[in-house]
């Protein structure tokens, strides 16, 4: 019996100097909405993140360690996010993954900036990168650069004078509307009818008769994609036929499964779109479709991209240095030429924000089509 | 009790403080965090517990008096720089006379109706935290809530900022203790158990109700007022009707009208969840069931075991003097 514990201990010990050898893996945690109202923005993260991981690792690692990562539930509240950040930064992590509401990133975001670690997130309100924290990144565009390109598209492209807006009143509808009523004023579009909806709401005919009052040359709607779906249906019942115009929501794979024929028709910008004429955009699709069932939507592939920022900026430093990982990814352009899992050419600035290229897609015959690619700035 | 049994009690009394305070002395920031949180949740279930429990008022409003603890606390202290204990004077004085108020339906009301006007008050609540955007910025919540210093102690390190939670527990504790002794207590718990005779007896019933209400709700934004340091950043989204089911959830499984109950209850309404994390996916799920089952065992809560056990304990004592006695009288000459 003795020996028998001997003997364990002797191959714990061997196959632990083993891997030692090879290099300790690289501790990353993710810390997201697993659970509650953002279960489905936590959820394609979360499977985006362990897609690239195992691919990554099948192939060898980064530097020849292996990439580890730990899941934690935010449950979609602010105070339970900051608590498993904590938990997360105890534990001295490479990169903190997470979370992607706005609200959860503004509570967590000063502590990983006080550890000294960089913090890849999902969320896109504009403010998040405006406070000089040097250890935030986003993986998508902010509602800053956003919906300026979706004003323009409006004024230029759809020569509307008046817009209805319809917004959901959470952190991200609010903070996008805020920023398209500014662009719009810039533009000289007057706001027809400003019309706030909550999270969740099932019935949008009173939001629709508004609507139809107001009589406005295009709507642009702003809303989670379940609700996106029932407001397209909505819309259609009523028979309200301007230009539909959303921003990556709105013509969301999901959003053209629940609507349905409602959905032709609509326009929007998206950053992230799994059918951008894009063939490493199109092979990461089929990877996913094979491995979970289902069509991401854009967090799945930004979970995916998080991952491939690690690996890229950890190569470009030729060592794992968590302290300096911030510094380096700052400035740092990624192109897919080198590195494939990047999908598409990125630039990260001084404040952490991206700049990469971006899609008008409209909704024909239940599919996405892009109608227009808008290049990258830089 | 026996005197034994007193110092017994007091002894783990003792046992249970020291550890309070000299355990979390190890524990990473994450760890005092939820202990933090623990203390705080349980001073707000504390409240509820005095409504409900001693009382007899089903509230579901008590959450959102946590939400106007913490508000007041995060304007006061970032908006108008004044310190944490003026906001703490506000958010007692604001949630008292809220509770007083709506403890006036309760005077016409019982039971399942009552939950439903505290829930719409619940849900008005969570209305104005999220769209009077000119108080409360709204949607995006007011970051960067500084924590307090504690005469001249700075609690911004998370093991004196435990400390100071551990600290308003404690005072709360003890007031509420002597509350619960006093005649006041005893008014309520005629309250609960038989308004009429309470109100024959020459229970003032009308005032001790609003006053359960009051005190209760006023807790509620003790509670309050150290949620928003310790989370540093609120929006309204924590203080929807969620939080109010979780509060009422600690005080009943905890055991609704015991002193106790509302510490286990947030025990196992804060830790249990992080204790189940290792089954990832599985954890709210196990949590639920754990609930469930509990509450289906012994619907009277955690602390009802105990006391059923006491009371079996004394049951067979008693009966096994009197059997005693019973015999010594028949042997007898």
């Amino acid at each position: 019996m003795r020996s028998g514990i001997f003997a364990g201990l002797l191959l714990a010990t061997v196959s632990a100097a083993a891997a030692f050898a090879q290099g300790a893996p690289i501790k990353l945690a993710n810390v997201a909405e697993l659970s509650g109202g953002g279960a489905t923005v936590g959820n394609n993260w979360k499977n985006g993140i362990d897609l690239a991981i195992e691919e990554i690792n099948t192939k060898g690692g980064v530097l020849g360690r292996k990439l580890e990562v730990t899941h934690a539930d935010s449950q979609s509240n602010p105070g339970v996010a900051r608590a498993q950040v904590q938990k997360a930064l105890d534990n001295e992590p490479y990169v903190l993954l997470g979370p992607g509401y706005s609200g959860s990133v503004k509570v967590t975001s000063p502590l990983a900036a006080e550890a000294g670690i960089a913090q890849i997130m999902g969320g896109e309100a504009a403010e998040l990168t405006q406070g000089g924290n040097k250890f935030l990144f986003r993986t998508s565009f902010g509602q800053q650069s956003s919906m300026p390109k979706v004003a323009k598209y409006i004024n230029d492209e759809l020569k509307a004078k008046s817009v209805a807006i319809v917004w959901v009143n959470n952190d991200f509808g609010k903070g996008g509307r805020d920023v398209i009523t500014k662009e719009f004023a810039k533009h000289n579009i007057k706001v027809a009818a400003d019309i706030s909806t909550e999270a969740g709401q099932a019935d949008f005919a009173a939001d629709v008769s508004k609507i139809k009052a107001a009589s406005p040359d295009a709507v642009f709607i702003y809303l989670n994609e379940e609700e996106s779906a029932r407001m397209l249906k909505e819309l259609k019942r009523q028979s309200i036929s301007v230009p539909l115009m959303g921003e990556t929501t709105l013509v969301g794979q999901k959003v053209v499964e629940l609507a349905g024929d409602a959905a032709n028709g609509a326009r929007g910008h998206v950053g992230l779109t799994t059918d951008a004429p894009v063939d490493l955009v199109k092979a990461f699709r089929e990877k996913f479709l094979k491995k979970y069932n289902y069509v991401p939507d854009h967090n799945g592939l930004k979970g995916y991209l998080a991952i491939y920022m690690i690996k890229a900026t950890t190569e470009k430093m030729g060592k794992v240095d968590a302290k300096a990982f911030a510094d380096n990814l700052h400035g740092l352009t990624i192109k897919a030429a080198s590195e494939p899992g990047i999908l598409m050419d990125v630039t990260f600035d001084e404040k952490g924000d991206i700049d990469r290229q971006g899609f008008l897609v409209e909704i024909v015959d239940g599919k996405q089509v892009v109608k227009q690619v808008l290049p990258k700035l830089n | 009790m026996t005197a034994t049994g007193k110092y017994l009690r007091i002894a783990l009394g003792i046992a249970v403080i020291a550890a309070l305070i000299i355990v979390p002395m190890n524990f990473n920031r994450y760890g005092l965090y939820i202990l933090s949180q623990w203390a705080v949740m349980t001073i707000a279930a504390m409240g509820l517990n005095l409504t409900l429990g001693y009382a007899g008022q089903v509230s579901l409003a008590q959450g959102a008096f946590v939400g106007i603890g913490a508000y007041a606390a995060a304007i006061m202290t970032t908006q108008g720089g004044m310190p944490l204990i003026a906001a703490l004077g506000v958010a007692i004085v604001l949630c008292f006379a809220i509770g007083w108020i709506l403890g006036y339906p309760a005077l016409r009301v019982q039971h399942h109706y009552l939950a439903f006007v505290t829930l719409a008050f619940s849900t008005l609540a969570f209305l104005v935290f999220r769209n009077e955007d000119w108080l409360t910025k709204g949607i995006y919540g007011i970051s960067n809530i500084p924590r307090p210093n504690v005469m001249g102690f700075a609690t911004n390190r998370p093991l004196p900022f435990y400390y100071f939670c551990l600290g308003s527990l404690a005072l709360v504790s003890l007031a509420m203790w002597w509350l619960i002794r006093s005649p006041w207590g005893r008014a309520f718990v005629a309250l609960r158990e038989n308004p009429v005779r309470a109100l024959s007896l020459g229970i003032d019933t009308r005032r001790y109700t609003l006053m359960a209400f009051a005190i209760g709700s006023a807790l509620g934004g003790v509670a309050g007022t150290l949620y928003a340091p310790l989370t540093q950043y609120i929006d309204p989204v924590p203080f929807n009707l969620s939080l109010s089911l979780d509060l009422l959830m600690m005080v009943i499984v905890g055991g609704s009208g015991f002193f106790f109950g509302p510490f286990l209850g947030a025990m196992i309404a804060v830790l249990l969840p992080e204790w189940l994390r290792f089954t990832q996916g599985y954890y709210l799920m196990l949590y639920a069931v754990a609930v469930m089952l509990l509450l289906i065992y012994s619907p009277t809560g955690i602390l009802g075991i105990l006391d059923r056990y006491l009371a079996e304990r004394r049951t067979k004592a008693a009966s096994a003097l009197r059997a005693v006695a019973k015999s010594r009288l028949e042997t007898a000459p």
